[in-house]
Protein backbone atom coordinates (compact mmCIF):
# COMPACT_ATOMS: atom_id res chain seq x y z
CA UNK A 1 0.00 0.00 0.00
CA UNK A 2 1.64 3.30 -1.09
CA UNK A 3 0.19 6.74 0.10
CA UNK A 4 -0.97 7.39 -2.74
CA UNK A 5 -3.57 4.87 -2.20
CA UNK A 6 -5.29 7.39 -0.07
CA UNK A 7 -5.58 9.92 -2.03
CA UNK A 8 -9.02 10.72 -4.19
CA UNK A 9 -7.72 12.74 -7.41
CA UNK A 10 -9.08 16.27 -7.76
CA UNK A 11 -11.99 16.98 -10.40
CA UNK A 12 -10.81 20.43 -11.36
CA UNK A 13 -7.27 22.31 -12.38
CA UNK A 14 -5.96 24.96 -13.30
CA UNK A 15 -5.75 26.19 -16.76
CA UNK A 16 -2.15 26.69 -18.01
CA UNK A 17 -2.21 30.62 -19.79
CA UNK A 18 1.21 31.27 -21.57
CA UNK A 19 2.23 34.58 -21.83
CA UNK A 20 4.59 36.33 -24.42
CA UNK A 21 5.54 35.32 -28.49
CA UNK A 22 7.22 32.22 -29.08
CA UNK A 23 10.88 32.16 -28.13
CA UNK A 24 10.23 34.03 -24.92
CA UNK A 25 6.94 32.68 -24.06
CA UNK A 26 6.39 31.96 -20.37
CA UNK A 27 3.52 29.61 -18.60
CA UNK A 28 1.58 30.30 -15.67
CA UNK A 29 -0.95 27.83 -13.66
CA UNK A 30 -1.55 24.48 -14.90
CA UNK A 31 -1.50 23.36 -11.47
CA UNK A 32 -3.63 19.85 -11.41
CA UNK A 33 -3.59 20.37 -7.07
CA UNK A 34 -4.11 23.03 -4.40
CA UNK A 35 -1.52 25.42 -3.84
CA UNK A 36 1.96 23.68 -3.21
CA UNK A 37 -0.42 20.48 -2.77
CA UNK A 38 2.23 18.63 -4.95
CA UNK A 39 1.79 15.51 -2.75
CA UNK A 40 -1.98 15.29 -4.03
CA UNK A 41 -1.70 15.82 -7.45
CA UNK A 42 0.63 17.32 -10.22
CA UNK A 43 2.38 20.63 -9.96
CA UNK A 44 1.97 23.52 -12.47
CA UNK A 45 4.56 26.03 -13.55
CA UNK A 46 6.42 27.76 -10.74
CA UNK A 47 4.69 30.78 -9.74
CA UNK A 48 6.21 33.64 -12.15
CA UNK A 49 7.58 37.12 -10.81
CA UNK A 50 6.98 40.37 -12.54
CA UNK A 51 8.99 43.68 -11.89
CA UNK A 52 7.39 46.80 -12.32
CA UNK A 53 8.45 49.17 -15.09
CA UNK A 54 6.70 52.37 -15.76
CA UNK A 55 6.30 54.02 -18.76
CA UNK A 56 6.96 58.04 -17.41
CA UNK A 57 9.32 57.96 -14.21
CA UNK A 58 7.83 57.67 -11.47
CA UNK A 59 6.50 60.18 -8.58
CA UNK A 60 6.76 59.96 -4.75
CA UNK A 61 8.62 56.74 -4.68
CA UNK A 62 10.75 56.86 -1.48
CA UNK A 63 14.22 56.69 -2.18
CA UNK A 64 15.12 53.47 -0.73
CA UNK A 65 13.10 52.19 -3.82
CA UNK A 66 13.80 54.78 -6.13
CA UNK A 67 17.73 54.51 -5.87
CA UNK A 68 17.84 50.85 -7.12
CA UNK A 69 16.31 52.39 -10.53
CA UNK A 70 17.96 56.04 -10.32
CA UNK A 71 19.72 54.79 -13.83
CA UNK A 72 17.24 53.98 -15.85
CA UNK A 73 14.05 55.53 -14.66
CA UNK A 74 13.56 57.52 -17.74
CA UNK A 75 14.73 54.86 -19.86
CA UNK A 76 11.73 51.95 -19.93
CA UNK A 77 14.11 49.68 -22.34
CA UNK A 78 16.74 50.13 -19.96
CA UNK A 79 15.20 49.45 -17.13
CA UNK A 80 12.96 46.03 -17.76
CA UNK A 81 16.94 45.29 -19.45
CA UNK A 82 17.64 46.04 -15.23
CA UNK A 83 15.07 43.92 -14.36
CA UNK A 84 15.59 41.20 -16.11
CA UNK A 85 19.36 40.63 -16.21
CA UNK A 86 20.60 41.70 -13.06
CA UNK A 87 17.18 41.42 -10.78
CA UNK A 88 16.14 37.75 -12.14
CA UNK A 89 12.79 39.14 -13.42
CA UNK A 90 10.46 36.31 -15.30
CA UNK A 91 7.86 38.85 -16.63
CA UNK A 92 7.98 42.62 -16.97
CA UNK A 93 4.73 44.84 -15.85
CA UNK A 94 4.51 47.86 -17.86
CA UNK A 95 2.52 50.13 -15.62
CA UNK A 96 0.88 52.89 -18.46
CA UNK A 97 1.92 55.90 -15.95
CA UNK A 98 1.63 58.02 -18.57
CA UNK A 99 -2.38 57.81 -18.82
CA UNK A 100 -2.27 59.97 -15.84
CA UNK A 101 -1.76 62.89 -17.99
CA UNK A 102 -5.29 64.71 -19.02
CA UNK A 103 -4.33 64.38 -22.82
CA UNK A 104 -2.30 61.64 -23.25
CA UNK A 105 -2.18 60.13 -26.65
CA UNK A 106 -3.32 56.72 -27.12
CA UNK A 107 -1.73 55.98 -30.57
CA UNK A 108 1.73 57.74 -29.41
CA UNK A 109 1.62 54.81 -25.63
CA UNK A 110 0.68 52.48 -27.98
CA UNK A 111 3.74 53.03 -29.56
CA UNK A 112 6.14 52.72 -27.09
CA UNK A 113 4.95 49.75 -25.92
CA UNK A 114 5.97 48.16 -29.07
CA UNK A 115 9.35 49.24 -28.64
CA UNK A 116 9.53 47.97 -25.48
CA UNK A 117 7.64 45.16 -26.19
CA UNK A 118 10.36 44.13 -29.16
CA UNK A 119 13.55 45.06 -27.33
CA UNK A 120 12.51 43.66 -23.87
CA UNK A 121 13.67 39.60 -23.87
CA UNK A 122 10.56 38.82 -21.56
CA UNK A 123 6.88 38.93 -22.01
CA UNK A 124 4.94 41.85 -20.85
CA UNK A 125 2.13 42.28 -18.90
CA UNK A 126 0.45 45.47 -19.68
CA UNK A 127 -1.27 47.13 -16.87
CA UNK A 128 -3.51 50.33 -17.45
CA UNK A 129 -3.68 53.01 -13.97
CA UNK A 130 -7.35 51.59 -13.11
CA UNK A 131 -9.57 54.31 -14.70
CA UNK A 132 -11.83 52.65 -16.19
CA UNK A 133 -12.52 54.75 -19.56
CA UNK A 134 -8.68 55.85 -20.22
CA UNK A 135 -7.40 52.15 -19.60
CA UNK A 136 -10.05 50.96 -22.53
CA UNK A 137 -8.58 53.67 -24.56
CA UNK A 138 -5.24 52.79 -24.23
CA UNK A 139 -5.62 49.36 -23.57
CA UNK A 140 -7.68 48.81 -27.21
CA UNK A 141 -4.93 50.78 -29.16
CA UNK A 142 -1.88 48.74 -27.99
CA UNK A 143 -3.91 45.21 -28.82
CA UNK A 144 -3.67 46.77 -32.38
CA UNK A 145 0.41 47.94 -32.76
CA UNK A 146 1.19 45.22 -30.36
CA UNK A 147 -1.09 41.96 -32.83
CA UNK A 148 0.83 38.88 -32.59
CA UNK A 149 3.03 39.69 -29.23
CA UNK A 150 0.49 37.49 -26.59
CA UNK A 151 1.04 41.07 -24.03
CA UNK A 152 -1.20 40.12 -20.74
CA UNK A 153 -3.77 43.10 -20.27
CA UNK A 154 -5.56 44.65 -17.36
CA UNK A 155 -6.90 45.29 -15.32
CA UNK A 156 -10.50 44.70 -17.07
CA UNK A 157 -13.72 45.90 -14.94
CA UNK A 158 -17.69 45.10 -15.59
CA UNK A 159 -17.62 48.71 -16.92
CA UNK A 160 -14.84 48.18 -19.73
CA UNK A 161 -14.28 44.36 -20.23
CA UNK A 162 -15.91 43.93 -23.58
CA UNK A 163 -14.20 46.58 -25.37
CA UNK A 164 -10.56 46.16 -24.33
CA UNK A 165 -11.34 41.88 -24.52
CA UNK A 166 -12.47 42.32 -28.35
CA UNK A 167 -10.02 44.23 -28.92
CA UNK A 168 -7.40 41.34 -27.36
CA UNK A 169 -8.91 38.81 -28.98
CA UNK A 170 -7.75 40.09 -32.40
CA UNK A 171 -4.37 41.03 -31.53
CA UNK A 172 -4.14 37.61 -29.67
CA UNK A 173 -3.39 39.15 -26.30
CA UNK A 174 -4.41 37.95 -22.89
CA UNK A 175 -6.62 39.82 -20.47
CA UNK A 176 -6.50 40.39 -16.67
CA UNK A 177 -10.10 40.48 -15.63
CA UNK A 178 -10.74 42.09 -12.37
CA UNK A 179 -13.03 42.23 -9.36
CA UNK A 180 -13.14 44.16 -6.17
CA UNK A 181 -12.87 41.64 -3.64
CA UNK A 182 -15.55 39.61 -4.02
CA UNK A 183 -15.69 36.02 -5.09
CA UNK A 184 -19.07 36.08 -6.39
CA UNK A 185 -18.48 39.19 -8.85
CA UNK A 186 -15.11 37.45 -9.89
CA UNK A 187 -17.34 34.30 -11.32
CA UNK A 188 -19.78 36.83 -12.94
CA UNK A 189 -17.09 39.16 -14.99
CA UNK A 190 -15.46 35.65 -15.44
CA UNK A 191 -18.91 34.10 -17.19
CA UNK A 192 -19.45 37.25 -19.15
CA UNK A 193 -15.89 37.44 -20.76
CA UNK A 194 -16.22 33.42 -21.71
CA UNK A 195 -19.42 33.68 -23.25
CA UNK A 196 -16.84 35.63 -26.03
CA UNK A 197 -12.88 35.06 -24.58
CA UNK A 198 -10.85 31.91 -24.32
CA UNK A 199 -10.36 30.93 -21.14
CA UNK A 200 -6.97 29.75 -21.89
CA UNK A 201 -5.95 33.13 -22.24
CA UNK A 202 -7.17 35.02 -19.08
CA UNK A 203 -5.15 35.59 -15.59
CA UNK A 204 -7.77 36.69 -13.05
CA UNK A 205 -7.12 39.33 -10.49
CA UNK A 206 -9.03 38.73 -7.57
CA UNK A 207 -7.29 42.34 -6.20
CA UNK A 208 -4.69 41.84 -3.37
CA UNK A 209 -4.08 44.01 -0.16
CA UNK A 210 -1.13 44.32 1.67
CA UNK A 211 -0.14 43.34 5.20
CA UNK A 212 -2.30 45.04 7.08
CA UNK A 213 -4.38 46.46 4.46
CA UNK A 214 -6.63 43.89 3.97
CA UNK A 215 -4.65 40.71 2.78
CA UNK A 216 -7.02 38.60 5.26
CA UNK A 217 -10.02 39.27 2.98
CA UNK A 218 -7.09 38.54 -0.57
CA UNK A 219 -6.25 35.68 1.03
CA UNK A 220 -9.00 33.97 1.59
CA UNK A 221 -10.84 35.01 -1.69
CA UNK A 222 -8.13 33.77 -3.59
CA UNK A 223 -8.12 30.58 -1.05
CA UNK A 224 -11.75 29.84 -2.36
CA UNK A 225 -10.82 30.23 -6.22
CA UNK A 226 -8.54 27.50 -5.85
CA UNK A 227 -10.92 25.23 -4.29
CA UNK A 228 -14.13 26.45 -6.25
CA UNK A 229 -11.98 25.43 -9.50
CA UNK A 230 -9.54 22.44 -8.34
CA UNK A 231 -12.05 20.73 -6.00
CA UNK A 232 -15.43 21.33 -7.10
CA UNK A 233 -14.62 21.38 -10.95
CA UNK A 234 -16.04 24.75 -11.32
CA UNK A 235 -15.04 25.97 -15.19
CA UNK A 236 -15.37 29.81 -14.78
CA UNK A 237 -12.82 29.75 -11.69
CA UNK A 238 -9.66 28.25 -13.41
CA UNK A 239 -7.90 30.81 -14.53
CA UNK A 240 -4.43 31.46 -13.11
CA UNK A 241 -4.57 34.33 -10.33
CA UNK A 242 -2.61 37.50 -10.52
CA UNK A 243 -1.37 39.03 -7.68
CA UNK A 244 -0.06 43.39 -8.22
CA UNK A 245 1.34 43.84 -4.74
CA UNK A 246 4.08 46.77 -5.89
CA UNK A 247 1.56 49.58 -5.56
CA UNK A 248 -0.47 48.49 -2.48
CA UNK A 249 2.72 48.05 -0.77
CA UNK A 250 4.58 50.84 -1.63
CA UNK A 251 1.99 52.75 -0.67
CA UNK A 252 1.92 51.97 2.48
CA UNK A 253 3.59 54.11 5.20
CA UNK A 254 5.15 51.32 6.88
CA UNK A 255 7.01 50.44 3.47
CA UNK A 256 7.50 54.22 3.03
CA UNK A 257 9.55 55.02 5.94
CA UNK A 258 12.11 52.43 6.40
CA UNK A 259 14.03 50.46 4.07
CA UNK A 260 14.13 46.76 5.33
CA UNK A 261 10.71 47.29 6.71
CA UNK A 262 9.34 48.22 3.04
CA UNK A 263 11.33 45.11 1.50
CA UNK A 264 9.78 42.85 4.64
CA UNK A 265 6.13 44.14 3.84
CA UNK A 266 6.72 43.85 -0.44
CA UNK A 267 8.06 40.28 0.82
CA UNK A 268 5.94 38.72 3.15
CA UNK A 269 2.32 39.71 1.49
CA UNK A 270 4.15 37.91 -2.02
CA UNK A 271 4.48 35.00 0.39
CA UNK A 272 1.35 35.29 1.91
CA UNK A 273 -0.80 35.36 -1.55
CA UNK A 274 1.67 32.77 -2.98
CA UNK A 275 0.54 30.94 0.17
CA UNK A 276 -3.46 31.54 -1.19
CA UNK A 277 -2.54 30.42 -4.93
CA UNK A 278 -1.07 33.47 -6.84
CA UNK A 279 0.15 32.39 -9.84
CA UNK A 280 2.23 35.40 -10.75
CA UNK A 281 3.13 38.25 -8.57
CA UNK A 282 3.59 41.67 -9.69
CA UNK A 283 6.32 43.11 -7.48
CA UNK A 284 8.53 46.71 -6.97
CA UNK A 285 11.32 46.18 -5.40
CA UNK A 286 14.06 43.78 -6.32
CA UNK A 287 15.61 43.10 -2.55
CA UNK A 288 11.74 42.09 -1.88
CA UNK A 289 11.87 40.04 -4.97
CA UNK A 290 15.00 37.98 -3.78
CA UNK A 291 13.98 37.37 -0.38
CA UNK A 292 10.27 35.58 -1.77
CA UNK A 293 12.08 33.80 -4.23
CA UNK A 294 14.80 32.65 -1.07
CA UNK A 295 11.86 32.10 0.96
CA UNK A 296 9.67 29.51 -1.73
CA UNK A 297 13.34 27.95 -3.08
CA UNK B 1 -45.92 25.62 5.14
CA UNK B 2 -47.61 28.61 6.75
CA UNK B 3 -46.69 32.04 4.58
CA UNK B 4 -46.76 35.46 5.84
CA UNK B 5 -47.54 38.17 3.48
CA UNK B 6 -45.03 40.53 3.66
CA UNK B 7 -46.44 42.84 1.11
CA UNK B 8 -48.12 45.63 3.37
CA UNK B 9 -44.20 47.01 4.52
CA UNK B 10 -43.34 50.64 5.39
CA UNK B 11 -40.73 50.75 2.43
CA UNK B 12 -43.65 50.31 0.10
CA UNK B 13 -44.59 53.40 -1.04
CA UNK B 14 -48.06 53.17 -1.19
CA UNK B 15 -48.28 51.35 2.00
CA UNK B 16 -45.97 54.27 3.40
CA UNK B 17 -48.40 57.13 2.42
CA UNK B 18 -51.62 55.83 3.30
CA UNK B 19 -50.25 55.15 6.72
CA UNK B 20 -48.70 59.00 7.09
CA UNK B 21 -52.32 59.73 5.23
CA UNK B 22 -54.35 56.84 7.71
CA UNK B 23 -56.12 56.25 4.24
CA UNK B 24 -57.04 52.68 5.02
CA UNK B 25 -58.54 51.76 1.17
CA UNK B 26 -54.94 50.71 -0.08
CA UNK B 27 -54.26 48.64 2.90
CA UNK B 28 -57.16 47.04 3.43
CA UNK B 29 -56.70 46.43 -0.83
CA UNK B 30 -53.39 44.77 -0.25
CA UNK B 31 -54.60 42.50 2.83
CA UNK B 32 -57.55 41.14 1.17
CA UNK B 33 -55.75 40.66 -2.09
CA UNK B 34 -53.11 38.31 0.57
CA UNK B 35 -55.56 36.72 1.56
CA UNK B 36 -56.88 35.44 -1.58
CA UNK B 37 -53.68 34.85 -2.89
CA UNK B 38 -53.06 31.97 0.22
CA UNK B 39 -51.30 34.53 2.98
CA UNK B 40 -52.29 32.89 6.10
CA UNK B 41 -50.81 35.58 8.35
CA UNK B 42 -50.89 39.36 7.24
CA UNK B 43 -47.56 40.98 8.14
CA UNK B 44 -47.72 44.26 9.31
CA UNK B 45 -44.48 45.80 9.14
CA UNK B 46 -44.02 49.59 10.35
CA UNK B 47 -40.63 49.83 11.16
CA UNK B 48 -39.45 51.59 14.34
CA UNK B 49 -42.25 53.81 14.70
CA UNK B 50 -40.79 55.98 16.85
CA UNK B 51 -42.57 59.08 16.18
CA UNK B 52 -45.91 57.05 16.10
CA UNK B 53 -46.41 54.15 18.21
CA UNK B 54 -49.92 53.93 18.02
CA UNK B 55 -49.74 53.85 14.07
CA UNK B 56 -50.08 49.80 14.76
CA UNK B 57 -53.23 50.35 16.73
CA UNK B 58 -54.90 52.25 13.98
CA UNK B 59 -53.20 49.78 11.08
CA UNK B 60 -54.23 46.37 13.08
CA UNK B 61 -57.89 47.46 13.41
CA UNK B 62 -58.61 48.74 9.82
CA UNK B 63 -56.93 45.50 8.38
CA UNK B 64 -58.68 42.85 10.91
CA UNK B 65 -61.63 44.82 9.51
CA UNK B 66 -60.95 43.66 6.22
CA UNK B 67 -59.85 40.31 6.59
CA UNK B 68 -60.63 37.35 8.80
CA UNK B 69 -56.74 36.76 9.26
CA UNK B 70 -54.25 36.26 12.43
CA UNK B 71 -51.71 39.51 11.74
CA UNK B 72 -47.99 39.30 12.19
CA UNK B 73 -47.00 42.67 13.69
CA UNK B 74 -43.89 43.70 12.67
CA UNK B 75 -41.72 45.95 14.45
CA UNK B 76 -38.77 46.32 16.70
CA UNK B 77 -41.03 49.36 18.75
CA UNK B 78 -42.52 47.62 21.89
CA UNK B 79 -44.52 50.55 22.03
CA UNK B 80 -45.69 50.43 19.35
CA UNK B 81 -46.57 46.30 19.30
CA UNK B 82 -48.18 46.41 22.56
CA UNK B 83 -50.87 49.13 21.47
CA UNK B 84 -51.02 46.81 18.38
CA UNK B 85 -52.01 43.83 20.51
CA UNK B 86 -54.24 45.58 22.79
CA UNK B 87 -56.64 45.76 19.59
CA UNK B 88 -55.92 42.78 17.92
CA UNK B 89 -58.74 39.95 17.97
CA UNK B 90 -57.37 36.97 16.35
CA UNK B 91 -54.23 36.15 19.05
CA UNK B 92 -51.29 37.88 16.53
CA UNK B 93 -47.58 36.98 16.08
CA UNK B 94 -44.98 39.41 17.34
CA UNK B 95 -42.42 39.66 14.73
CA UNK B 96 -40.12 39.88 16.61
CA UNK B 97 -38.42 39.44 19.22
CA UNK B 98 -34.64 38.56 19.40
CA UNK B 99 -31.43 37.58 22.37
CA UNK B 100 -30.66 41.49 22.23
CA UNK B 101 -31.01 42.31 26.13
CA UNK B 102 -33.57 45.73 25.24
CA UNK B 103 -35.64 42.91 23.11
CA UNK B 104 -35.49 40.24 26.10
CA UNK B 105 -36.63 42.80 28.74
CA UNK B 106 -39.22 44.77 26.71
CA UNK B 107 -39.92 42.89 23.85
CA UNK B 108 -40.35 39.14 24.93
CA UNK B 109 -42.47 39.64 28.08
CA UNK B 110 -45.14 41.14 25.74
CA UNK B 111 -45.27 37.61 24.04
CA UNK B 112 -46.32 36.31 27.93
CA UNK B 113 -48.64 39.07 29.18
CA UNK B 114 -50.73 38.81 25.81
CA UNK B 115 -50.71 35.05 25.49
CA UNK B 116 -49.34 34.80 22.00
CA UNK B 117 -47.05 33.33 19.46
CA UNK B 118 -43.43 35.11 19.00
CA UNK B 119 -41.06 35.17 16.12
CA UNK B 120 -37.59 35.22 18.27
CA UNK B 121 -34.75 35.73 16.06
CA UNK B 122 -30.85 34.10 16.33
CA UNK B 123 -29.81 37.93 16.65
CA UNK B 124 -27.87 38.50 20.06
CA UNK B 125 -25.64 41.27 21.34
CA UNK B 126 -23.04 40.39 19.54
CA UNK B 127 -24.60 40.55 16.10
CA UNK B 128 -26.06 37.90 13.77
CA UNK B 129 -24.23 34.80 14.47
CA UNK B 130 -22.35 33.33 11.68
CA UNK B 131 -22.64 29.55 11.44
CA UNK B 132 -24.97 26.77 12.34
CA UNK B 133 -23.55 26.18 16.15
CA UNK B 134 -23.61 29.66 16.79
CA UNK B 135 -27.02 30.15 15.70
CA UNK B 136 -27.62 27.21 17.95
CA UNK B 137 -25.45 28.65 21.01
CA UNK B 138 -27.54 31.85 20.59
CA UNK B 139 -31.06 30.22 20.21
CA UNK B 140 -30.95 28.19 22.81
CA UNK B 141 -30.21 31.10 25.39
CA UNK B 142 -32.70 33.16 23.99
CA UNK B 143 -35.30 30.56 24.37
CA UNK B 144 -34.07 29.29 27.40
CA UNK B 145 -34.99 32.85 28.87
CA UNK B 146 -38.15 33.07 27.09
CA UNK B 147 -38.99 29.43 28.93
CA UNK B 148 -38.15 31.10 32.18
CA UNK B 149 -40.70 34.23 31.80
CA UNK B 150 -43.91 31.59 31.07
CA UNK B 151 -43.39 31.59 27.26
CA UNK B 152 -43.52 27.66 26.47
CA UNK B 153 -41.71 26.69 22.96
CA UNK B 154 -44.55 25.89 20.90
CA UNK B 155 -45.20 29.42 20.90
CA UNK B 156 -42.04 30.52 19.70
CA UNK B 157 -41.42 30.50 16.27
CA UNK B 158 -37.62 30.74 15.71
CA UNK B 159 -36.20 32.94 12.74
CA UNK B 160 -32.47 31.88 11.92
CA UNK B 161 -32.22 35.19 9.78
CA UNK B 162 -31.98 34.62 6.10
CA UNK B 163 -28.93 36.48 4.46
CA UNK B 164 -28.75 37.10 1.07
CA UNK B 165 -26.84 34.81 -1.22
CA UNK B 166 -25.10 37.41 -3.56
CA UNK B 167 -23.37 38.89 -0.47
CA UNK B 168 -22.75 35.44 1.53
CA UNK B 169 -23.75 32.59 -0.10
CA UNK B 170 -22.21 30.13 2.72
CA UNK B 171 -24.40 31.12 5.33
CA UNK B 172 -27.44 30.02 3.38
CA UNK B 173 -25.90 26.62 3.27
CA UNK B 174 -25.59 26.94 7.40
CA UNK B 175 -29.39 27.99 7.78
CA UNK B 176 -30.00 24.86 6.19
CA UNK B 177 -27.78 23.14 8.51
CA UNK B 178 -29.67 24.89 11.34
CA UNK B 179 -33.01 24.33 10.31
CA UNK B 180 -32.13 20.63 10.56
CA UNK B 181 -30.82 20.51 14.20
CA UNK B 182 -33.73 22.91 15.14
CA UNK B 183 -35.75 19.93 16.57
CA UNK B 184 -33.34 18.67 18.61
CA UNK B 185 -32.77 21.78 20.55
CA UNK B 186 -35.59 23.38 20.72
CA UNK B 187 -37.84 20.44 20.57
CA UNK B 188 -41.96 22.02 19.72
CA UNK B 189 -40.48 25.21 18.27
CA UNK B 190 -42.00 26.69 15.08
CA UNK B 191 -39.71 28.27 12.91
CA UNK B 192 -39.75 31.49 10.24
CA UNK B 193 -37.71 33.56 8.44
CA UNK B 194 -37.98 36.68 6.00
CA UNK B 195 -37.32 34.12 2.75
CA UNK B 196 -37.16 37.24 -0.03
CA UNK B 197 -33.94 38.91 1.78
CA UNK B 198 -32.21 35.49 0.20
CA UNK B 199 -32.51 36.96 -3.19
CA UNK B 200 -31.94 40.67 -2.32
CA UNK B 201 -29.41 42.10 -4.55
CA UNK B 202 -29.64 39.29 -7.25
CA UNK B 203 -31.28 40.51 -10.39
CA UNK B 204 -34.45 41.43 -10.23
CA UNK B 205 -35.88 39.05 -13.18
CA UNK B 206 -34.17 36.28 -10.90
CA UNK B 207 -35.06 37.11 -7.48
CA UNK B 208 -38.10 34.57 -7.83
CA UNK B 209 -36.49 31.45 -8.94
CA UNK B 210 -34.20 31.90 -5.82
CA UNK B 211 -37.14 32.33 -3.26
CA UNK B 212 -39.45 29.43 -5.30
CA UNK B 213 -36.93 26.86 -5.13
CA UNK B 214 -35.67 27.62 -1.55
CA UNK B 215 -39.13 27.81 0.11
CA UNK B 216 -38.98 24.02 -1.01
CA UNK B 217 -35.54 23.13 0.23
CA UNK B 218 -36.85 25.39 3.47
CA UNK B 219 -39.58 23.11 4.08
CA UNK B 220 -38.05 19.60 3.57
CA UNK B 221 -35.59 20.83 6.10
CA UNK B 222 -38.48 20.74 8.69
CA UNK B 223 -39.24 25.10 8.49
CA UNK B 224 -42.57 25.45 9.66
CA UNK B 225 -43.45 29.36 8.09
CA UNK B 226 -41.75 31.92 6.08
CA UNK B 227 -42.63 35.63 5.22
CA UNK B 228 -43.29 36.04 1.65
CA UNK B 229 -44.58 37.87 -0.91
CA UNK B 230 -47.86 36.75 -1.21
CA UNK B 231 -48.28 37.73 -4.95
CA UNK B 232 -46.08 35.22 -6.54
CA UNK B 233 -48.27 32.37 -7.20
CA UNK B 234 -45.97 29.99 -7.97
CA UNK B 235 -44.24 30.00 -4.60
CA UNK B 236 -47.42 30.11 -2.69
CA UNK B 237 -48.41 27.28 -4.81
CA UNK B 238 -44.86 25.50 -4.42
CA UNK B 239 -45.38 26.21 -0.45
CA UNK B 240 -48.77 24.47 -0.61
CA UNK B 241 -47.47 21.52 -2.39
CA UNK B 242 -49.37 21.92 -5.17
CA UNK B 243 -46.90 21.19 -7.73
CA UNK B 244 -45.71 18.17 -6.27
CA UNK B 245 -43.57 17.63 -9.63
CA UNK B 246 -41.41 20.48 -9.50
CA UNK B 247 -41.32 19.48 -5.47
CA UNK B 248 -40.00 16.05 -6.69
CA UNK B 249 -37.36 17.35 -9.04
CA UNK B 250 -36.09 19.91 -6.41
CA UNK B 251 -35.48 17.00 -3.80
CA UNK B 252 -34.11 14.77 -6.67
CA UNK B 253 -31.48 18.18 -7.28
CA UNK B 254 -30.78 17.96 -3.46
CA UNK B 255 -30.30 14.27 -2.91
CA UNK B 256 -27.92 13.93 -5.91
CA UNK B 257 -25.83 14.53 -9.48
CA UNK B 258 -28.38 15.30 -11.83
CA UNK B 259 -27.30 15.18 -15.23
CA UNK B 260 -28.61 18.63 -16.86
CA UNK B 261 -27.51 17.77 -20.69
CA UNK B 262 -31.08 16.64 -21.70
CA UNK B 263 -33.48 18.43 -19.36
CA UNK B 264 -35.30 21.09 -20.77
CA UNK B 265 -34.64 25.23 -19.85
CA UNK B 266 -37.15 24.94 -16.96
CA UNK B 267 -35.89 21.64 -15.15
CA UNK B 268 -32.22 23.02 -15.93
CA UNK B 269 -32.82 25.97 -14.23
CA UNK B 270 -34.06 24.27 -11.13
CA UNK B 271 -31.58 22.01 -10.73
CA UNK B 272 -29.08 25.06 -11.28
CA UNK B 273 -30.38 27.17 -8.48
CA UNK B 274 -30.79 24.09 -6.11
CA UNK B 275 -27.11 23.63 -6.78
CA UNK B 276 -26.39 27.19 -6.09
CA UNK B 277 -28.55 27.10 -2.93
CA UNK B 278 -26.39 24.10 -1.68
CA UNK B 279 -23.47 25.55 -1.98
CA UNK B 280 -22.37 22.83 -4.48
CA UNK B 281 -21.22 25.51 -7.13
CA UNK B 282 -20.29 29.27 -6.35
CA UNK B 283 -22.82 31.79 -6.99
CA UNK B 284 -23.05 34.30 -9.61
CA UNK B 285 -25.27 36.64 -10.75
CA UNK B 286 -25.43 34.49 -14.08
CA UNK B 287 -26.08 31.33 -12.02
CA UNK B 288 -28.10 30.12 -14.86
CA UNK B 289 -25.92 30.84 -17.75
CA UNK B 290 -23.03 28.53 -16.52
Amino acid sequence: MQLNDFFEPYKGDIKEVTVGPEGKAVKLGGEKTLPFHGFEGQLGAPVRFALEVFDVAPEGWPEHLRSFYADVLTNPVAWADKCVKQFGADIISLFLASLDSDNFDAAKIAENVKKIADQVSVPLVVMGIGDKDKDAKALVEISKACKGKNLLLGPLVKENYEEIAKAAMEGGHGIIPQSPLDINLCKELNVKLTKFFPKEKMAIDPLSAAIGYGIDYSFSIMERVKQVAVIHNDEMMKMPIVSNIGKDCWKTKEAKEDKTQGILWEAITALTLILAGANLLIMRHPESLKLVKKLIS
Amino acid sequence: MILIGENIQILSKVVSNALKEKDEKPLQDLAIRQAKAGADYIDLNIGPARKDPDVMKWLAGVIQEAVNKPLSLDTTNPIAMEAGLSVCKIPPLINSASGKQESKEKMLPLAAKYNCDVVVSVLIDAGIPTDSSSRAEAIMETVAYANEIGIPNERIWVDPIMMPISVDQPQVVELFEFMKILQDICPGAKSTLGLSNLSNGAPEHLRGILNRICIVMLERFGCFSAIVDSFDEELVMLAKGQLPEISDLIYKAMDEEIDISSLPKKETDIVKTVNVLMGKSLYSHSWLET
